[in-house]
């Protein structure tokens, strides 16, 4: 194990999202989700990531915030976004092709092996297809330890203490770095953006890496076979009495 | 009184209320300032209940007092106190009747809440522009008959010039059916025109056929702290010379204001770290880096302090909160002395300063509160209580400060009633500030179309 006493770098994963309070719409042909025109924003559990490094680095525990992005070239304005919050620089690996989550978690993987983070934050899922499973798949095929649904997160030399959110409650666990830790909501609160951060933001450095260079292949192993949007809940009806709702049970044949 | 029996028989159960428990809050303005009276509240379900209703009302010549969501804030949808005034609410005449997304327009019941005909706009990927804080509960009719403005006033004008066409039941229960969706249509006099900030006054507006707007591209909220009111006025006007019509929103709020929020709510904060005088609240449908840019030249230089961009959605609605919360956050200062005036917007800065120097002359401790529609020179100017003093001694200000703030405006070629309408409240201003001529034509107005002075009596005139 070598010895840290302030991390080097934290690794932040932003996924470029329709906007979490966007009412989404399914495309008229039923092959996927209207992006056009929507407005598109990062990840929140992601966007929540990102101010987690920003004050492990604020409070002197490390010394650089790299954020990174994977899809097409639009993903560039998530990227400022979070070099306006106050990331050093950038990467986006590009590529048209849907990314799903293991070759996502490849692609990091290899973005690790080139840049060694002492750590790195992900959301815990994307709210786009809701999958929860990068950061798991990173850690194995990393074969690091990893800490998930992390609502609290202190780094003390080369481990860190992290507090999870599970089903009965919260659950503290102390992980070695490097490792991989996915944010829940709780963790924090992120940061407002100023005007001129968003203009330094403009010249921070954005590196722009091909898919293909990373030798990673896209092998989805899903199909999509139809979107449909859910269905119109039907208007409540008010009954009477207790005889009108028995009547009213059986006629749905449910009494 | 047999009316109650021939109405109660038109809209049937379910239709009315007339017990004293069930009628409060219909009888009560939401702040509690005004009270009435009435004998039973009608809620018909159709245009032509209404109709049948008011035949009834004409033929004994009973008064009628039309309600929406009683959101208002004149006491115009509440009775007088004399306990025969029937209350007529749109509260079951609530059905989008129509839409057509090629023509760019719906046909809504009167009694739709703002919200739900937001929603279904945005469901056909089209926008409804009208909003306002009170939009959960407010009426499309209560919003025309008062021709309500809100924050988008500035880009799509106010609550009429949303309405393509009205159904209208006049004072006689004959009904006008005008719910053509024509953009143009020179056929004789505009009769809608006249039913829009009518309050209820004219007749009862039952349904109408709004206008739709393509859903905005580039939907920027930008949050700026900055030094005067003066500054917010020449930041948008440099924002409409070099972006055009873009900026839909441009909302001034004062320090203090921003305060009592604060207060108000514990889920709200001041997004700045260091307070600042004045902020304005806009939302700018324009390319990002373009604005960023324009933004960037005017800090400093222009008496822009700082700016924060909502980077998604959320952090916008939250922005937005703060504003929207501002109305009601003043209940919790004590007594608010409210003024919604209109000045010419060139003139919003200078404005402000006259009126706050003066008022400090006559209650040394007033807190000003001064928030609004700037971008409309629109200026809500609320006037809460000092803290350390009565509400009574206070109040024996109120005519002082009110006759201050009012003369002013006059001076300054505004008006004393710029949004929420005359109702009760300002019905001896409008004696005061509108010449005689004016008044005699609408007098003329009221007695042709109302000669028995049924419809909401005792209102605006
Ligand atoms: C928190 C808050 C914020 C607000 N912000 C704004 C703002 O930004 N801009 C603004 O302009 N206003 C604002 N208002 C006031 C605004 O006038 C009302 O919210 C709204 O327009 C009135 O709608 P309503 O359905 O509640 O009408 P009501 O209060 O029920 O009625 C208002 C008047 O219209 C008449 N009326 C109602 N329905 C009909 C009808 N169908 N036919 C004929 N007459 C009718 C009534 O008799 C009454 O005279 C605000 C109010 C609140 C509480």
């Amino acid at each position: 194990m070598l010895e840290i006493d302030k991390l080097e770098k934290i690794l932040v994963g932003l996924k470029r999202v329709v906007d979490y309070n966007v009412r989404v719409r399914v495309k008229a042909d039923a092959s996927g989700v209207e992006t056009d025109g929507v407005k598109m924003s990062i990840n929140p559990f992601d966007e929540i990531a990102l101010e987690e490094a920003l004050r492990i680095k604020e409070r002197g525990e490390a010394d650089e915030v790299v954020v990174v992005s994977m899809g097409r070239t639009e993903c560039q304005q998530q990227l400022r976004t979070g070099l306006a919050m106050g990331a050093d620089r950038a990467i986006l690996v590009e590529s048209d092709d849907e990314i799903d989550s293991l070759t996502g978690a490849k692609i990091l993987l290899a973005l690790v092996e080139r840049e060694h983070p002492g750590l790195v934050i992900l959301g815990k899922q994307a709210i786009d297809n809701d999958n929860n499973q990068t950061g798991q798949m990173l850690a194995a095929l990393w074969d690091r330890p990893q800490a998930t649904f992390a609502s609290e997160l202190t780094i003390s030399g080369d481990s860190a203490t992290v507090t999870r959110e599970v089903d009965v409650g919260l659950e503290t666990i102390e992980i070695d770095l490097p490792a991989v830790v996915t944010a829940d909501l709780r963790l924090n609160e992120p940061r407002y953006v100023k005007l001129p951060d968003i203009m330094k933001a403009k010249k921070k450095p954005l590196d722009i890496v091909p898919l293909a260079d990373l030798s990673v292949a896209p092998a989805p192993r899903l199909t999509s076979v139809e979107y449909t949007a859910p269905e119109q809940r039907q208007k409540g009806v008010i009954v009477d009495d207790v005889a009108g709702l028995v009547a009213a049970l059986k006629e749905k044949g449910l009494a | 009184m047999i009316v109650v029996d021939r109405l109660k028989a038109i809209v049937g159960a379910g239709g009315w209320i007339d017990d004293a428990q069930s009628l409060e809050p219909y009888l009560t303005e939401w702040r509690g300032r005004y009270r009435g009276r009435s004998p039973l509240l009608i809620a018909p379900s159709s245009t032509a209940e209404v109709s049948a209703s008011i035949k009834v009302c004409a033929e004994h010549g009973v008064g009628i007092v039309p309600q929406g969501g009683n959101t208002g804030l004149c006491g115009g949808a509440i009775p007088d106190e004399s306990n025969e005034q029937i209350l007529l609410s749109l509260n079951r005449m609530n059905n989008i009747r129509h839409t057509d997304v090629d023509d760019f327009s719906m046909v809504v019941d009167a009694g739709c809440t703002l919200q739900k005909i937001q929603r279904v706009a945005a469901d056909l990927d089209l926008f409804f522009p009208l909003s306002l804080a009170a939009e959960g509960s407010c009426q499309i009719g209560g919003n025309l008959s008062t021709n309500a403005g809100g924050i988008n006033v500035l880009r799509y004008g106010t609550a009429r010039a949303q309405v393509l066409g009205l159904e209208v039941v006049l004072a006689d229960g004959r009904i006008i059916d005008g719910l053509r969706s024509l953009r143009k249509d020179t056929a004789g006099y505009d009769l809608k025109q006249i039913f829009i900030g009518a309050e209820g006054t004219l007749g009862v507006i039952t349904a109408a056929c709004l206008k739709l707007y393509p859903r905005p591209k580039h939907c920027n909220t930008i949050f700026v702290a900055i030094d005067s009111a003066a500054a917010a006025v020449r930041l948008l006007g440099r924002m409409r010379a070099l972006l055009g019509e873009s900026p839909q929103a441009f909302e001034l709020i004062s320090s203090r204001a921003m305060r009592i929020a604060e207060r108000y709510d514990s889920t709200l904060r001041n997004p700045f770290d260091t307070a600042s005088d004045w902020y304005v609240l806009t939302t700018v449908n324009f390319e990002t880096s373009a604005l960023e840019n324009l933004l960037m030249s005017e800090i400093e230089t222009n008496g822009i302090i700082e700016a924060i961009v909502a980077k998604n959605e959320a952090e916008a609605e939250k922005m937005w909160r703060l504003r929207h919360s501002i109305s009601a956050a003043q209940k919790n200062e004590g007594a608010s002395i409210k003024h919604d005036v209109a000045v010419p917007v060139s003139r919003v800065g200078e404005f402000i300063v006259s009126v706050e120097f003066g008022i400090a002359e006559i209650s040394p401790r007033a807190r000003v509160v001064a928030f609004g529609h700037v971008g409309d020179g629109n200026i809500h100017l609320n006037v809460s209580q000092p803290k350390t003093q009565s509400i009574d001694l206070f109040l024996e200000d109120q005519s002082a400060i009110t006759d201050f703030v009012y003369r002013t405006v006059d001076r300054f070629s505004g008006t004393f009633s710029a949004e929420h309408g005359i109702g009760i409240a300002r019905k001896e201003h409008l004696q005061e500030f509108r010449s005689e001529t004016e008044l005699s034509v609408m007098r003329a107005i009221k007695s042709s179309l109302d000669p028995q002075g049924i419809m909401n009596p005792g209102k605006v005139l």
